[in-house]
């Protein structure tokens, strides 16, 4: 046909599939939001929402996990009932717990750093349990930092006035109930990453 | 869950930068001034905003009573003290401005949601962000639409067929691995099955840019934003 | 036209297609029918740059496809398996549109041509309907329609009728048989000849990754014996 197809400037193939693997992790940490469970050590109600971020993470490798963290954020940003529990909203970004939500690129990203290196994606199957172990540590290191410095600013606990008192009192509501699911989240990143199912991906 | 309804108000009719831009800037003048004085005079611009997309005050609390417990906290947390007296009521204050603050920019991001379709919305993120970054976010979010009623539904059924065959006995993180080994699956397959369709298809970095045009009263709520950032910087 | 010549693709050890020589002319309607694993699939994917093979040529309207890959996918239109997965948007309208604007086209011919797309395959004015919610052959028309608004001089289905009723199956193929008339070369990659033979100009039968059948339909089902492909009814 008639078209003029030198101006056009293909995407590559491999970039494709990373595009679309970024939003399919995306839209899968987005389903995972909804999907809740109860441990009998806490009495909050664990989302799977975070196991999205780590599998993006050992998965995807640095670059695309936290290209697709991103993808999430502004995709909830702009309606997408992506957020815990179906939410979204640009509001979500600075309420309280919007530290959460800035934290899932960077966490993300590194978890893909420790387990991956920066070169060539390591196949899944082959990461070291060390770095695997790494990684998440890392990732959930900075999802509470960034969940509980968050929960202070947003909240207005006086961060900047007496730093210490804010941090801790918000860390009790932010980050301590919830460490035992994000160890069984971890565990089960852990499993995917080592399941036969998923060798060839 | 609130989603984006048809309508013809003033607000869908607004494209829908103005409305990120208007939701931006009151979002910093609520985070820079959380006075209550200032809260009061947002509390009025959200109103309007509110009337002007036809949503009642009723229908956004419905929407948002779930997470209202979790935002009372702060202001308890706030009162507490690492040594006597324990509890500073004075401490209250603050979090509590900051948890009405929240509720106002809640009810904005409703607002955007309701009367702002995912078209627009990617169309805007292509045109407010340059270059390839746009487009990869502009495309990344059409496709997390349009995957999110797939991986739900694989996800249902994943759930429903695990109970059946497993029961309850089950461990939970036995559980958790199944559904996700089984998503993930899933989701592998349907990513390299659109990668293919998007190869096909031409995906290239520099398509037609979306539709979009600014009317008069776009550069009418735009100037009421910059005032609204102006009274901000002056007071 | 699409000329392939000599070309070899092996999937590691595994040989699928084993030096492949065939031809489709412009305005030809040809099927390509074998079993499970014979080749169809890899060997139409060479037709817009898919995959590249590990040796022999592809051109298309006489240029090499990895010169101009742009042109190779303008030119062949590919409708996949199972379409379900391969739509970009949500609405019709969107995801016809969804190739031309990858070729950067003005507003208006984009609007031209999916107006033209969805008048083809019997889906004028749904611009603005979910895709989710139409029936498996309306939905396989909504691929169709994507596939035909980059104008493509072959249109190439794999498996169209996978998971269709008899309706569903009828109406695809008599919107085939349009496109056709008009001038536009069908090529339908099937493993089940029923129905399919009726229209077709050639037919092409691969077993074991070559080309074993070459023929006008009449003549070639007569050496269809040991082929393994459902049989015409």
């Amino acid at each position: 046909m008639s078209t003029d197809t030198g101006s056009v400037a293909l995407v590559g193939d491999e970039v494709v599939e990373n595009v679309v693997r970024a939003a399919l992790f995306a839209a899968l940490t987005g389903v995972f939001s909804y999907v809740s469970f109860q441990l009998p050590v806490s009495p909050v109600p664990y989302t799977l929402q975070v196991l999205g971020i780590f599998l993006a993470g050992v998965f995807l490798g640095p670059r695309w996990g936290a290209a697709s963290l991103a993808l999430y954020v502004v995709a909830g940003a702009v309606g997408a009932p992506v957020y815990a529990y179906g939410a979204s909203g640009i509001g979500q970004l600075f309420s309280p717990w919007g530290g959460y939500l800035w934290s899932y690129p960077f966490a993300a990203g590194l978890l893909g750093y420790v387990a991956h290196g920066t070169d060539e994606r390591t196949p899944t199957g082959e990461i070291a349990l060390w770095r695997l172990a790494a990684g998440l540590t890392a990732a959930t290191v900075v999802i509470y930092a960034f969940g509980t410095v968050g929960y202070a600013y947003f909240g207005d606990l006086a961060l900047f006035a007496d730093p210490v008192r804010a941090l801790v009192s918000a860390a009790l509501v932010t980050a301590v109930p919830f460490v035992p699911g994000e160890i069984l989240k971890a565990v089960v990143a852990v499993l995917a990453a080592r399941s036969e199912r998923l060798r060839g991906a | 869950m609130l989603s984006h309804a048809p309508g013809d108000t003033l607000g869908h009719r607004l494209d829908p930068r103005t409305k990120l831009a208007a939701q931006a800037a009151i979002a910093a003048v609520a985070l820079a001034r959380s006075t209550p004085a200032w809260l009061l005079a947002l509390t009025l611009v959200c109103l309007v905003a509110l009337r002007g997309c036809g949503l009642s005050v009723r229908a956004v609390y419905a929407e948002y009573r779930g997470v209202l417990p979790f935002l009372l906290v702060a202001p308890l947390v706030g009162a507490l003290r690492f040594g006597p007296p324990w509890i500073e009521p004075a401490g209250v204050r603050d979090p509590l401005l900051a948890v009405y603050r929240t509720v106002l920019l809640l009810a904005l991001a409703a607002a955007y949601v309701r009367t702002t379709s995912p078209r627009e919305s990617r169309a805007a993120i292509a045109r407010l962000v340059p270059g390839r970054a746009g487009r990869f976010l502009g495309l990344g979010v059409a496709l997390v639409f349009r995957f999110l009623p797939l991986l739900r539904a694989d996800l249902r059924r994943l759930r429903e067929g695990s109970w059946v065959r497993l029961g309850d006995e089950r461990r939970v993180d036995r559980r958790v691995v199944h559904l996700a080994v089984g998503a993930l699956e899933r989701a592998f397959r349907r990513a390299d099955a659109l990668a293919l369709a998007l190869r096909a298809r031409c995906l290239s970095w520099n398509p037609t840019p979306p539709a979009l045009s600014f009317a008069r009263r776009d550069y009418a709520v735009l100037c009421l934003t910059g005032a609204l950032i102006a009274a901000a910087v002056a007071w | 036209m699409i000329d392939v010549s000599g070309v070899v693709h092996r999937y590691g050890e595994a040989t699928a297609l084993d030096r492949v020589d065939l031809v489709v002319e412009d305005g030809e309607f040809v099927v390509l029918a074998g079993a499970n694993g014979s080749g169809k699939t890899t060997l139409v994917r060479h037709w817009n740059g898919l995959l590249e093979p590990d040796s022999g040529t592809v051109r298309v309207n006489g240029t090499r496809v990895s010169a101009d890959r742009v042109a190779a996918r303008t030119a062949v239109g590919m409708v996949f398996q199972e379409p379900r997965d391969s739509f970009v948007a949500a609405t019709v309208g969107a995801d016809v549109a969804f190739g031309p604007e990858n070729l950067g086209l003005p507003r208006d011919e984009i609007d031209d041509r999916v107006g033209d797309a969805l008048d083809a395959v019997n889906l004028a004015g749904r611009e603005d309907e979910r895709i989710e919610t139409l029936s498996g052959g309306e939905r396989e028309r909504v691929a169709i329609a994507g596939a035909l608004a980059m104008r493509p001089d072959h249109l190439v289905l794999d498996e169209p009728f996978t998971g269709l009723d008899a309706p569903a199956r009828e109406s695809v193929l008599e919107r085939l048989c349009a496109l056709h008339a008009a001038g536009t070369s069908v090529v339908v990659v099937t493993h089940d000849l029923r129905d399919v033979l009726a229209p077709a100009d050639r037919l092409v039968v691969l077993s074991g990754g070559a080309v074993v059948v070459n023929d006008a339909p009449d003549a070639a089902v007569e050496r269809l014996a040991g082929v393994p492909v459902d049989r015409p009814c």
